[in-house]
């Protein structure tokens, strides 16, 4: 058995945003990037695959910047082997989206050769399509997202697919098949900095892709920061008048 | 003495030392399975420091009540040993006395006086615990501790009562011996007389034989064993410096050792369990505790003594091992510990509490059972090297504010390299000081520079949360960055880079002279480089933040700055080596911070609203701004007293030549 | 300008979803088109008479498609798209959804747009805003023709239109080569008598709760509300909370007369499962959160500190 695992990197967005003259892209120079928390779960189910039935997990991702980090991290959390495909963007553009990065990815995924290809359900600058599906449809693969649970079976495997209302479904594929993984069994685990140290300086592998980056709207695409008017009213100070202001509204209109 | 005694003697000592030497073996054979530690350097200087703590009690005097009566006890075992060399001396070499060197004037006059000291001392000692009930004693074996009490008045009343027999055979009293004397008249009144006071002599001499080697059975099992391991703990303390952590124990293979099972401490770690007294001070200065978390430092010593001499499989297979985190010491208690060094500075035996704490966090964190908090913030460190999760590009973004361009120290030389950490270059309210900081270095015309995004979290608490891993990638990058530049000194106001660049950063070959602020603006001023004019003058405290303080000894300049400033410094009850930790460090500022109690930093403002008066609170640390600032809003005293940072006094004070101010006019 | 709408349904009724795109669709002039899949005739017909207002229905009958399986669905609906050539193929931002819309733009080599919250004519084509970074920004795109796009629930007030029903016309796709089957529905476990779909007042944590430390605060806060202690998906992931406590896109919907949050960012995921609140209190640190915008009231100030104060306040008020 053998998974692929893709990772993006995606702005860390507990901080405020800001945006690019003409609105073209998030101001990416004083934002911080994390691994996108979604593909974290894909990662962390990977390996608790790897652990539960011996796969062999392969981490792949097609990061301008970043990249080589990202993935000896991953090495570190316990994948077997990675990829890096090189990324030929300009250097001002921003980073390509996942419909771009697909027929990259699906040539990677070719190369590597797994059973099944896990990533996370999605990333929040997937405005142009999720990657799971996109990549299922280009290898005509069976594709489910939304998974929060994953069991194998030989070359069976059966996901647990949510949906709204807290309703779920087993569902069952042949492999090979890509999954859009939204929770792992067990959260992300920490792995210490000794063994990010020890791999400091492990070469990560890259291949060159021969596919383009796939077209998607992003040129046709401003980006706005919302309308804030109409928004909640915020009530001002320390815990305790604000602690009363609430309580005093719930009476007002009787909640209490 | 004669007859049957000496061969019965003979039997009942060599027996009695069987059985205390067997016990004593199996308390300290785990000691020969475990990791060597190399304690036997600069001899003169441990030899200085037994003097200095034993003979002297100079750490038991910190507690006087209990340091005196310490002293009273310690000093009359030392001279009642003569007469237990005169009472066996006697008995197993018939014909011994001590008579020829003043056995029975001199020696038997201090010995009648040194009874009543440890007569004394022990009085004061059970009034102590049974009446007075420190809380320190809270979790101590009180039972074990009233043995020790009955076996000690037992040896000291056989032994005066051995002689006033001897005296009431003829009913001649000794001048030399005023306490038996009364023990004679008592007898002779009781008409134990001639033969019944030989009688009672023999009886009274096997009583102290047997009081004595039944104390000395009983020894090894209690806490009072550290009459043995007191000397050779601290004999063995580190000599390190105080803010270096002893590093993880190198294998054959790559990877450090961590500390899972007993035989992965250190054999000084072991004998420290051994030695702990029980006497609860590091219980009583601990911030932890304090604050209701599940930690206290003489619980932790004690469980792990316990546990050691209940693992069974320490020599035997290695499946039988226990597990220390989680079987003998919880999580949760290992996670509280603010690594304050309190309770290392006030132990009288030298207990070594942080850094065994340190030791099997590093064990928690190669296992990766770590809070949900914690690891979100150590996952920011290992991605962008801050706490906050910041991009690196962002950590200068603070300069903004500067009226100036400060020098990028990577660039061009500098005289002062600021390292700025993490909390003052990132928190809102800590930003505000940084940049106050920077206009008065400007002012004194100091060149400064700093290192812009090439610096990183300078690595000390996360070697204290104990990812050593962590800590190394952080240190080699700033030691790589700083490698770069040329500079004099290394100023910082934050107390944690400073015991990092400090004590830490020498063991990878990169030595620096570091100031913390306090020390460069108190040379500014001196110099007449900063002028600054008194100001009217408040009544403030100071808070001696742990890292500067305790760990690295700056106590002066805050003070002398304060004074400067034209302020009335009224001290706190705990100030200086005996300063009560804000709660924030050893990594406790990144982790979960549940209410179980009243936090250290609102126990802190309770202390200095105690003393009456005081408007400011005077703090030098950069977390101490935060943690402060929240504990006085959080115990509702906005309105009585305000955190203040040095930086801020002393600009509240400094005096802007005109042409300064006029270009800033323009 | 013809739209295809994916109808979902789930217990033989039409999800509120396919109103709202047909809203959608009709404010840009569209002839609407519905897409019923299901296990067999009589159930696409009993679907079908729910569709009012919709120009015209065609259903896939078949026990393959009978609950939903992604592989399945998407043979339904791409034989679907190529039978009707819509301009604009819309499937609301569900699971089916992320599912269907991307792998279905893929292979009929459409553009797709996700995110969508409205959608206007412009020369050409169309004007499409959407959400973007978790709510945290707006995109406009303009949106050529043919399209697939996925549209966030809520975009619309979802309300019926007049008319009749169309007639279902019937397809017949071959839907053989799945390789996916669905083994097992499982529906929420209600045995803990936790029902926040019926709640009036629901007090929702989210991730900064930080563990299962602080819930204690939080249960305490709820029980002085007299109300039902939720949390959103990261919660429940964590495991700090169980399941049927969560509200939103993969948890319940709810409706509650006061809904406080606190530590909730409001992702798109999660206001839709409560953005029908009668009255939503919002606490969150982050005054640039998407929660702000939604909430009628709000404020930055620390939840450690206010959701103890707000208890004793409770408490003594109550008292």
């Amino acid at each position: 058995m053998h998974i692929a695992v893709i990772l993006r990197l995606n702005p860390v967005l507990t901080d405020e945003l800001e945006l690019t003259e003409g609105g073209k892209d998030i101001d990416r120079e004083w934002i911080g990037f994390e691994l996108n928390p979604m593909d974290d779960q894909a990662l962390e189910q990977s390996v608790l695959l790897k652990e539960a039935h011996g796969a062999k997990v392969t981490a792949i991702a097609a990061e301008a910047e970043g990249g080589e980090r990202l993935l000896r991290t991953a090495l570190a959390r316990g994948v077997d082997d990675v990829l890096l495909i090189s990324n030929k963007k300009d250097d001002d553009a921003p980073p390509p989206s996942s419909r771009a990065r697909t027929p990259l990815l699906v040539e990677a995924i070719k190369q590597v050769k797994p059973d099944l290809v896990i990533t996370g359900i999605l990333s929040t600058d997937d405005l142009y399509g999720e990657l799971a599906p996109q990549l299922a449809a280009c290898l005509n693969w069976p594709q489910a997202s939304a998974v929060s649970d994953v069991r194998l079976d030989g070359m069976v495997l059966t996901v647990r697919q949510e949906y709204a209302g807290g309703m779920a479904a087993l569902i069952e594929m042949d492999l090979p098949a890509v999954i859009g993984l939204q929770t792992a069994a067990s959260p992300p685990r920490y792995v210490a900095g000794s063994k990010l140290r020890d791999l400091l300086n492990t070469k990560v592998p890259e291949m060159e892709a021969s596919a383009e980056f796939a077209e998607d709207l992003s040129e046709a695409t401003t980006l706005n920061l919302p309308d804030t008017s109409g928004g909640a009213e915020m009530i001002e100070g320390d815990a305790k008048s604000v602690a009363a202001r609430i309580h005093e509204i719930l009476m007002e209109r009787g909640l209490v | 003495m004669g007859g049957t005694t000496t061969p019965v003697l003979w039997v009942v000592t060599l027996l009695a030392f069987a059985i205390s030497g067997w016990r004593f073996w199996l308390l300290f054979r785990p000691l020969l399975s475990a990791r060597p530690a190399h304690r036997t350097d600069r001899l003169g200087e441990r030899l200085r420091g037994v003097i200095g703590d034993i003979g002297l009690h100079r750490r038991l005097l910190r507690f006087t009540y209990s340091g005196v009566l310490h002293a009273l006890i310690f000093s009359g075992f030392l001279v009642l040993f003569t007469a237990i060399i005169e009472a066996f001396g006697s008995g197993l070499f018939p014909g011994f006395s001590l008579h020829v060197i003043g056995g029975d004037t001199w020696i038997a006059l201090l010995q009648n006086i040194f009874s009543i000291l440890i007569i004394v001392g022990l009085v004061m000692a059970a009034y102590q615990r049974f009446v007075v009930k420190p809380l320190r004693f809270q979790g101590s074996n009180q039972y074990d501790a009233t043995v020790i009490y009955v076996l000690v008045l037992a040896i000291v009343l056989t032994m005066l009562l051995e002689a006033a027999a001897r005296m009431a055979i003829l009913a001649e009293p000794s001048p030399w011996r005023p306490l038996s004397s009364l023990g004679m008249y008592l007898l002779v009144g009781l008409n134990i007389t001639g033969d019944r006071a030989i009688v009672a002599e023999h009886v009274f001499y096997w009583a102290h034989i047997a009081a004595i080697l039944g104390f000395l059975i009983y020894i090894p099992g209690s806490k009072h064993r550290h009459m043995f391991t007191a000397a050779p703990n601290i004999f063995f303390r580190p000599l390190t410096p105080k803010g270096q952590l002893p590093p993880p124990q190198q294998t054959e293979e790559s990877a450090p050792e961590i500390v899972t099972e007993y035989r992965d401490f250190t054999w000084k770690d072991l004998l420290d369990t051994l030695s702990c007294t029980e006497c609860g001070r590091c219980q009583s200065v601990c911030p932890a505790y304090a604050g209701g978390k599940p930690l206290s430092p003489k619980k932790l010593i004690m469980n792990l003594r316990d546990g050691m001499l209940t693992d069974q499989g320490l020599l035997d297979s290695p499946d039988h091992a226990m597990p220390i985190v989680g079987g003998v010491i919880a999580p949760e208690t290992l996670w509280s510990c603010t690594t304050c060094r309190a309770c290392m500075e006030v132990c009288p035996v030298h207990i070594e509490h942080v850094p065994k704490i340190v030791k099997l966090r590093r064990s928690m964190i190669e296992q990766g059972t770590i809070e949900p908090l914690l690891q979100s913030t150590l996952t920011n460190f290992q991605s962008q090297g801050n706490s906050f999760g910041k991009p690196p590009k962002q950590r200068a973004r603070w300069t903004k504010d500067l009226s100036y361009k400060i020098k990028d120290a990577r660039k061009e030389p500098v005289d002062i390299l600021w390292f700025v950490g993490d909390f003052a270059s990132f928190d809102e309210r800590a930003q505000k000081l940084t940049v106050q900081v920077g206009e008065l270095l400007a002012l004194a015309g100091v060149d400064v520079g700093i290192l812009y995004d090439g610096e990183r979290n300078s690595g000390n608490d996360i070697r204290r949360v104990g990812d050593e891993g962590l800590f190394e990638l952080l240190a080699t990058h700033n030691i790589e960055q700083l490698r770069d530049c040329q500079f004099n000194r290394i100023m910082t106001t934050d107390p944690h880079s400073l015991n990092a660049l400090k004590s830490e950063y020498p063991a990878f070959g990169a030595k620096y002279e570091v100031v913390h602020y306090s020390q460069l603006f108190l040379e500014l001023i001196k110099e007449g480089k900063l002028k600054v004019e008194p100001s009217a003058g408040a009544t403030v405290t100071y808070h001696d933040p742990c890292y500067l303080g305790r760990y690295n000894g700056g106590f002066d300049a805050p003070r002398e700055l304060i004074e400067t400033m034209g302020h009335t410094l009224k001290e706190m009850p705990r100030n200086r080596e005996n300063s009560f930790c804000c709660g924030a460090g050893g990594g406790r500022i990144f982790m979960e911070d549940n209410p179980t109690g009243e936090r250290p930093s609102e126990n802190r403002i309770h202390e200095a609203l105690g003393l009456g008066g005081v408007s400011y609170f005077v703090v030098s640390c950069p977390k101490d701004v935060v943690m402060y600032t929240a504990a006085i809003q959080a115990v509702g005293a906005e309105d009585k007293i305000a955190v203040r940072d040095l930086a801020e006094l002393i600009s509240e004070s400094v005096v802007v030549p005109t042409e300064v101010a006029t270009h800033d006019n323009a | 300008m013809r739209a295809l709408i994916f109808v979902e349904h789930s217990n033989g009724v039409v999800s509120e979803n396919a109103f709202e795109m047909l809203l959608l669709a009709k404010s840009i002039g569209a002839e609407c088109h519905g897409l019923i899949c299901t296990g067999d005739a009589g159930a696409a017909q009993a679907l079908g008479t729910q569709l009012t207002g919709f120009d015209a229905v065609s259903a896939v009958a078949d026990p393959t498609v009978g609950h939903y399986n992604p592989e399945a669905v998407l043979i339904a609906l791409k034989a679907a798209v190529e039978t009707q050539a819509p301009d604009v193929v819309m499937t609301s931002y569900s699971t089916a959804g992320v599912d269907l819309a991307a792998g279905l733009a893929v292979r009929s080599e459409r553009p797709m747009l996700g995110y969508v919250t409205d959608l206007e004519l412009n020369s050409g084509g169309l004007s499409a805003t959407s959400q973007v970074y978790g709510g945290k920004l707006t995109a406009k795109t303009d949106l050529p023709l043919p399209a697939v796009t996925t549209v966030m629930p809520g975009a619309r007030k979802a309300g019926s239109l007049s008319g009749a029903a169309p007639a279902v016309t019937m397809l017949k796709p071959d839907l053989s080569g799945a390789r996916t089957r669905v083994r097992e529905i499982i529906t929420p476990d209600n045995s803990s008598g936790v029902n926040l779909g019926n709640a009036d007042m629901i007090f929702c944590v989210g991730r900064a709760l930080g563990g299962t430390e602080k819930l204690p605060l939080a249960e305490a806060l709820a029980a002085a509300l007299k109300a039902e202690l939720a949390g959103s998906r990261p919660v429940i992931d964590a495991g700090w909370l169980p399941k049927i406590r969560q509200v939103g896109k993969s948890g319940t919907k709810v409706k509650p007369k006061l809904y406080l949050m606190a530590g909730v960012s409001g992702a798109p995921e999660h206001l839709e499962g409560m953005e029908s609140s009668e009255l939503i209190i919002a606490i969150n640190s982050d005054e640039q959160a998407p929660i702000f915008r939604k909430a009628h009231y709000g404020t930055a100030c620390d939840m450690f500190q206010l959701i103890p104060a707000l208890t004793e306040r409770l408490n003594s008020g109550n008292s």
